[in-house]
């Protein structure tokens, strides 16, 4: 007899509809998986005959084959176990055909029969083509996410089975534990670094890179972490996706499922290349940049990660994907961040102006020559972070608070989104010409800074971006003013000395 | 034995062979053997002027070439080991090679004693035994000022470095310095500022190793229009001793020894003991006594060294300054003669065409530099407002922003 149980698999962190086609006949007995299954995934005949045989189900002795179709997709992982006991059940007569019919399952197989959760259930879920899908208690609440099918849910084998066969009702999915969401840190607790945080807000209104250079303890890292409160939740699709990006990548997901909240993610300086952008062989995992989606990507102390790493950042940045490609597999995988970097000015941290420090001025070259300069110009906000003055540190004086910001980064990107945009770092050069006119006195500070070589062709729209940024914040409209002009040149400080590095 | 082998070496080289050493050797100058001798290992400045000093070039080459002891009155005498490695060197050196060599980068080579070593160094008691130079030696002749501080100069030392290098040479003063990054270098290229400006390099490598490289256009025109020499053999890395050791022939060449920025503890250090040895006078750029950049020459004022205020200070030490002739009965106290503030209230520096806004800007900048974050917290305006002032002050010549650093600029920049 023959049997046809839909299913799914994952790739990167997109679902592929799986169908686990089971083939019983009388022959010598035997037990094949055939269809590009994976070391986890032709390892399921032990667990499902284990886990049969422990559910007290006579094992059939007959000639069992197993194809995954379509063929041409590798299949991974072990969520396949569930939809391949099942199609074994049915062939072989143990359970009627009524009674899966419409069915699509997922889950791991414990020995004793028991289901387990795998990674990716959102993806998979809701690539499955079926009416009702069966997952293991431990996954349901991340099925529904999805939002497209029932999800019915069992902790065993011998649970689904009976209620399969309509013996006993299914069973309410467990309430799912996961930690409350705690507020994220507040801005209000950050002293004094008046520019600091305008320079973080300015980032969250525009979806600009920032990148903080400061000795230690000025604060840099403390800034860069409270810019994912001020980012606007995430809505609609890109929840869906940063949702699913999570559930491929295993995190755990906020208590209601869905991710609104932007992530952070801040991967240590020891990261590799394959770990921030996504891959591996065989099985693709999303890398950190893509963890980040929607949300903040921090490198902190920057200039220590490898150049080679940040450099495989570039491509990424400006596309807002990843593209992997591997000889057996290539997988996409969105990456849309606001990148923040922080790093010490030079290697003795201390910074200040040339010749003040105690490194020399090669040394302090070569520090921060780590960060290509193609890099670094993706950085739209350059900030030099001191430490804040002890009245500030001491008094009791907080600054506003991250709602109070917030409001009016969302302001601001309401403003973008009536352009056509998510935020303003994604307007074209033709559209900025359009919308972003610059006053006459705004227009002679430009031209000093490119006559004087401070500024290049890419340079400049990258500061008329700020600029409008923080004319939309100001609530004012165009022409650009040379006030927000000003602003957005300081805020753009060359932190390699051109003068050092030839 | 060595030397016949020696011989026998550079005679293959040349077609004509078997007779033995006498006319390939008369066709090559004493110069040479200087040149290669300087090149030996283990042949410090100290040790080759002692050996010339004692013996003719051509002699001491022999018997370095052939692993014998050359007399060197005042020095201990070589291990054998480098006794050993000189002879070694020195066969596999190719005199004639070395003579087209010289001859192609246009380096002279002077050997203390002889009547084409400059005079300004001959009567030095430390002077180079051998001395490599290339460009305009009569530079030696003229008033001379030695100009030292730190590769790590701030802004405000680059500044005053090439603002004196550039009123000296104006003043027909020849800048003598060591063509290192920063102090060294700004003043050079402020002496190449004025049209006739002289300029003397003394580098502590081989004339033909540029070091440091980031120098190389600096280093061709001082080659050109100046004089640039070394005591170091042709192909000497820039080792890191070789650097103190030619200050020495700075502080030799300057009449008047000026330090505009150094640190705690750096390398003008050697300059200004050496100048002092050679009773010069030593003059001391006055800096910020936040700035570590300005320590060492703070400290050096503090010690009683007359300051530099602008280059009429320098002149008047030489005894050149115009100050002197016009107000005869104060020669002597500089300090007391009318002269322009750095500040002057004439032309672009004329704080009182500015905005109140913008001059209030440049009053709490100061003279040092200061970040944006800085002024915000000083001046109290939104960096909005403080921004739109900085960058007009930027395009209209008071400030700078280096690296997000903010500098109120000199007057004659």
């Amino acid at each position: 007899m023959i049997a046809a149980v839909p299913s799914a698999t994952l790739l990167g962190v997109d679902g592929r509809p799986v169908v686990v086609e089971v083939h019983v006949m009388k022959a010598l007995p035997g037990f094949n998986v055939v269809g590009l299954p994976d070391a986890a995934c032709r390892e399921a005949q032990d667990r499902v005959r284990a886990a049969l045989s422990s559910s007290g189900i006579v094992w059939p002795n007959q000639r069992i084959t197993v194809n995954l179709a379509p063929v041409g997709v590798r299949k991974g992982g072990s969520g396949l176990d569930l939809p391949i006991a099942i199609g074994l059940l049915v062939a072989a007569g143990e359970l009627p055909e009524g009674c899966a019919a419409g069915f699509g399952f997922l889950g791991e197989l414990g020995l004793d029969g028991s289901l387990r959760p795998v990674r990716g259930v959102v993806p998979m879920v809701a690539a499955m083509a079926c009416d009702r899908v069966v997952v293991p208690c431990a996954s349901a609440a991340e099925a529904t996410v999805v939002n497209r099918h029932p999800v019915c849910s069992a902790s065993s084998l011998v649970e689904l089975l009976t209620c399969l066969k309509g013996e006993q009702p299914w069973p309410d999915p467990p309430p799912s534990y996961s930690a409350p969401t705690l507020p994220g840190p507040d801005l209000a607790e950050v002293r004094g670094q008046p520019l600091g945080r305008l320079a973080v807000e300015v980032s969250a209104a525009g979806g600009h890179h920032l990148l903080l250079c400061g000795p230690p303890g000025a604060g840099k890292s403390m800034l860069a972490k409270r810019l994912p409160g001020l980012l606007p939740p995430l809505e609609g699709d890109d929840a869906f996706v940063a949702t699913s990006i999570h559930s491929a990548a295993g995190l755990p997901l906020p208590a209601d499922g869905l991710v609104v909240r932007p992530p952070l993610r801040a991967p240590h300086h020891g990261a590799s290349a394959v770990s921030l952008i996504g891959g591996g062989s065989g099985f693709m995992r999303p890398g950190e940049l893509s963890m980040a989606h929607g949300g903040v990507l921090l490198l902190d102390e920057m200039a220590e990660f490898s150049p080679v790493v940040l450099d495989a950042l570039r491509q990424p940045l400006e596309e807002g994907v990843v593209r992997v490609c591997r000889a057996r597999a290539s997988a996409e995988f969105p990456a849309r961040v606001l990148l923040v970097g922080t790093t010490n000015p030079c290697p003795c941290g201390q910074g200040g102006p040339a010749g003040r420090c105690r490194c020399s001025v090669a040394s302090r070259a070569r520090y921060l020559r780590r960060l290509s300069g193609p890099l670094l110009d993706r950085f739209d906000l350059r900030v030099l972070v001191g430490r804040s003055d002890v009245a500030a540190l001491t008094g009791s004086e907080g600054g506003e608070t991250t709602a109070v910001v917030a409001e009016r980064v969302a302001a601001a990107r309401h403003r973008a989104r009536l352009r056509g945009v998510r935020c303003n770092a994604e307007l074209s050069a033709r559209r900025l010409d359009e919308i972003g006119a610059l006053t006459a006195s705004a227009g002679r500070l430009l031209e000093h800074q490119i006559r004087s070589g401070a500024l290049s062709g890419r340079g400049l729209h990258r500061v008329r971006r700020v600029a409008l940024t923080l004319a939309d914040l100001a609530g004012r409209e165009a022409p650009l003013g040379e006030e927000q002009v000003g602003l957005a040149l300081a805020l753009r400080v060359e932190v390699i000395d051109p003068d050092a590095t030839r | 034995m060595m030397a016949a082998k020696q011989e026998a070496d550079s005679q293959n080289s040349i077609p004509t062979a078997s007779a033995p050493a006498a006319p390939d050797s008369t066709a090559l100058s004493m110069s040479v053997y200087a040149a290669a001798l300087a090149s030996l290992p283990g042949m410090t400045p100290r040790r080759l002027a002692a050996v010339l000093a004692a013996n003719e070039p051509e002699r001491v080459w022999r018997l370095a070439a052939s692993g014998l002891p050359v007399s060197a009155p005042g020095q201990a005498p070589l291990a054998a080991d480098l006794m050993h490695r000189q002879s070694e060197a020195a066969a596999a050196l190719d005199l004639n090679e070395l003579a087209c060599r010289l001859a192609a980068s246009g380096v002279e080579v002077a050997v203390l004693g002889q009547p084409e070593y400059p005079p300004a160094l001959a009567g030095d008691h430390e002077a180079p035994g051998v001395f490599f130079w290339r460009g305009d030696l009569d530079l030696l002749r003229r008033p001379r000022v030695a100009i030292v501080g730190t590769r790590r100069a701030t802004r405000y030392g680059v500044e005053v470095s090439r603002e004196l290098g550039r009123n000296l040479a104006a003043a027909g003063v020849v800048v003598v310095s060591g063509l290192a990054l920063g102090i060294d270098a700004a003043a050079h290229a402020g002496a190449l500022d004025v049209s006739d400006g002289g300029t003397v390099a003394v580098v502590g490598s081989g004339l033909d190793v540029v070091y440091p490289r980031s120098n190389n256009a600096l280093w061709h025109r001082i080659g050109c229009r100046g004089l640039i020499s070394s005591e170091a053999a042709m192909g000497a890395a820039p080792e890191a001793w070789r650097f103190p050791v030619r200050n020495r022939i700075i502080a030799a060449l300057g009449q008047v020894l000026v330090v505009v920025e150094s640190h705690a503890r750096g390398g003008s250090h050697h300059s200004v003991v050496a100048a002092e040895q050679r009773g010069r006078t030593v003059m001391a750029v006055p800096g910020s006594i936040r700035s570590s950049a300005s320590e060492y020459p703070n400290q050096l004022l503090a010690d009683g060294c007359p300051p530099v205020r602008d280059a009429d200070d320098v002149l008047v030490a030489l005894g050149l300054s115009t100050a002197q002739v016009a107000w005869p009965g104060e020669v002597g106290s500089p300090g007391s003669r009318p002269r322009t503030p750095a500040l002057s209230p004439s032309g672009r520096n004329d704080c009182s065409r500015l905005g109140v806004r913008s001059a209030a800007v440049l009053e709490v900048l100061g003279w040092e530099p200061a970040s944006l974050g800085d002024l915000v917290g000083r001046s109290g305006l939104a960096p909005g407002e403080l921004s739109v002032l900085l960058a007009q002050l930027d395009c209209d010549g008071w400030v700078v922003n280096q690296g997000g650093w903010w500098q109120r600029v000199g007057p004659s920049r």
